[in-house]
């Protein structure tokens, strides 16, 4: 994954967060700009569903503004982060699962022109056709994650999209870097089986792609 | 080489996350272990189709924290939920007073009421019967009531025996005439059926008879007329033979007069050579 300005900005971030950790409402402010989007599509890939990842994402920086004087060392402040997520997003599935109503953002529109996928789009430059492609595949392979367990699902986010560390991980989740490395290699084991399952090998992706 | 990494070195090693040395000793092992190394790099490649999977993007909503919020004392929950009761408590007690409620607990008996009227005492009721005479009284109207439930039982005792003896002798009258009549009438009836019983039969022995005999007649004249018939039969093949013999013994005659005649021409045609050859 090629590291974007944000990503940078998102390293060398301590200062911010100190500042933020002292009551910096500006500070505060630019670290859910740097942070959002991260929050976002981890949350979006625990679920797959647009508004669960809003509503996770915003709680989690409610409760990043309310809770960040209490954050010890600002190293910590990407797990804390992270933890402070999962737990909403464990949260919601809680709430989802004891409430199976049916959401009508699930039933999306048809792949005809009028579809949002088209406006999801943002590398507008590129080939409309193949940026489609892509978004399936993405929409696949995002399901495919959906048949994992939570568990295994949320380590496999944290190090495959978010790029954590495995310590990063245990310290997020608060359980054993070995655990966390089992689950993950069972994780991807699962996935591989998933994607036999599904057909979707090297070859279908290159065709795709 | 006894060393066998777990899942998890496979896994630090599949993400770059082993120190130097860890590295090449698994390194080492996947070298040496080529199935091994083929899993892992089937892990390596699901791992390169997940990364086709595209960020959304999204722009951060403005998010508002007021910090400075205080909670007033009248605006703590706890006050509100004190106040709720003590106020429900002081209706409670107002109505009470303007009503007049008055609640009394005496002797197990609760009582409410209202406009401060006093519920007049019930006047005790004096007893006019003593225990004893009451007891008198059960025990004198027992005693009626057991001599009256005797004299009634031994009535009704007799009454029933009279009349079940009468009842009896009755019915043994009564069996006693169905009896009878019963037995004359099987007499007669067994007589009848018998002499019924002998005509019939006698009738089915004539019938059997009469058709028998005719029976009879019709298969001795059958019988008789096919013996005449075969007799004529066979006289009439006796016959034929007779003729066949006849026809066969004139035949023969005939053939040996033929012959006969034959041998004497030729005998009378042959002499003189004959007698020539035998003179000399």
């Amino acid at each position: 994954m090629a590291e974007t300005l944000l990503d940078i900005a998102m390293m060398h971030s301590d200062s911010l967060i100190a500042r933020a950790r002292e009551g910096d409402k500006n500070a505060q402010g630019k670290l859910v700009q740097l942070w959002y989007k991260r929050i976002y599509n981890f949350s979006y890939k625990f679920f797959f569903d647009h508004d669960l990842a809003m509503e996770v994402s915003q709680k989690t920086f409610i409760s990043m503004h309310k809770n960040i004087a209490r954050l010890q060392e600002v190293t910590r402040f990407k797990s804390w982060l992270y933890t402070i997520a999962v737990n909403y997003c464990r949260e919601e599935a809680r709430k989802k699962k004891n409430n199976r109503a049916l959401s009508l953002d699930n039933m999306r529109p048809g792949e005809s022109e009028e579809s949002y996928r088209w406006e999801e789009s943002h590398h507008r430059r590129e080939n409309p056709e193949r940026q489609l492609r892509h978004s399936e595949l993405s929409d696949i392979l995002q399901k495919c994650l959906m048949e994992l367990s939570a568990e295994q699902r949320e380590v496999v986010i944290m190090k495959e999209y978010e790029g954590l560390k495995f310590r990063e991980i245990a310290e997020t989740l608060n359980i054993s870097e070995n655990t966390v490395k089992s689950r993950m290699y069972y994780g991807l084991e699962g996935l591989k089986k998933i994607l036999e399952e599904k057909k979707i090998t090297k070859e279908t992706i290159g065709y795709e792609l | 080489m006894n060393y066998k990494p777990d899942e998890g070195a496979l896994i630090s090693y599949l993400y770059g996350e082993l120190s130097a040395a860890e590295a090449s000793k698994v390194h080492a092992y996947l070298e040496a272990n080529p199935e091994e190394l083929k899993k892992l790099q089937s892990l390596g490649y699901t791992k390169n189709v997940l990364a086709q999977v595209q960020d959304k993007e999204v722009i951060a909503p403005p998010i508002f924290m007021d910090d400075t919020k205080v909670v007033s004392f009248w605006q703590n929950s706890y006050f509100k939920t004190v106040m709720s009761i003590a106020a429900s408590l002081l209706f409670i007690m107002v109505a009470g007073k303007l009503l007049g409620t008055e609640i009394n607990y005496t002797e197990g008996e609760l009582k409410i009421s209202f406009s401060g009227k006093k519920e007049q005492p019930t006047p005790l009721i004096q007893p006019s019967l003593t225990e004893e005479k009451v007891q008198e009284m059960i025990q004198s109207s027992l005693a009626n009531n057991n001599e009256v439930i005797t004299t009634n039982w031994t009535e009704d005792q007799k009454r029933l025996s009279q009349s079940i003896s009468y009842n009896l002798a009755q019915n043994s009258k009564k069996i006693d005439a169905l009896m009878k009549t019963a037995s004359d009438a099987s007499q007669e009836q067994v007589r009848g059926f018998v002499a019924s019983l002998q005509n019939d039969n006698l009738k089915l022995m004539k019938d059997y008879f009469q058709l028998s005999a005719a029976d009879q007649k019709k298969y001795t004249e059958g019988l008789l007329v096919d013996f005449s018939e075969y007799l004529k039969e066979q006289r009439r093949q006796d016959l034929m033979m007779l003729q066949t013999r006849v026809t066969s013994i004139e035949k023969n005659t005939d053939q040996f007069k033929q012959e006969t005649e034959q041998i004497l021409a030729s005998i009378i045609s042959s002499p003189v050579s004959k007698i020539n050859k035998n003179s000399y």
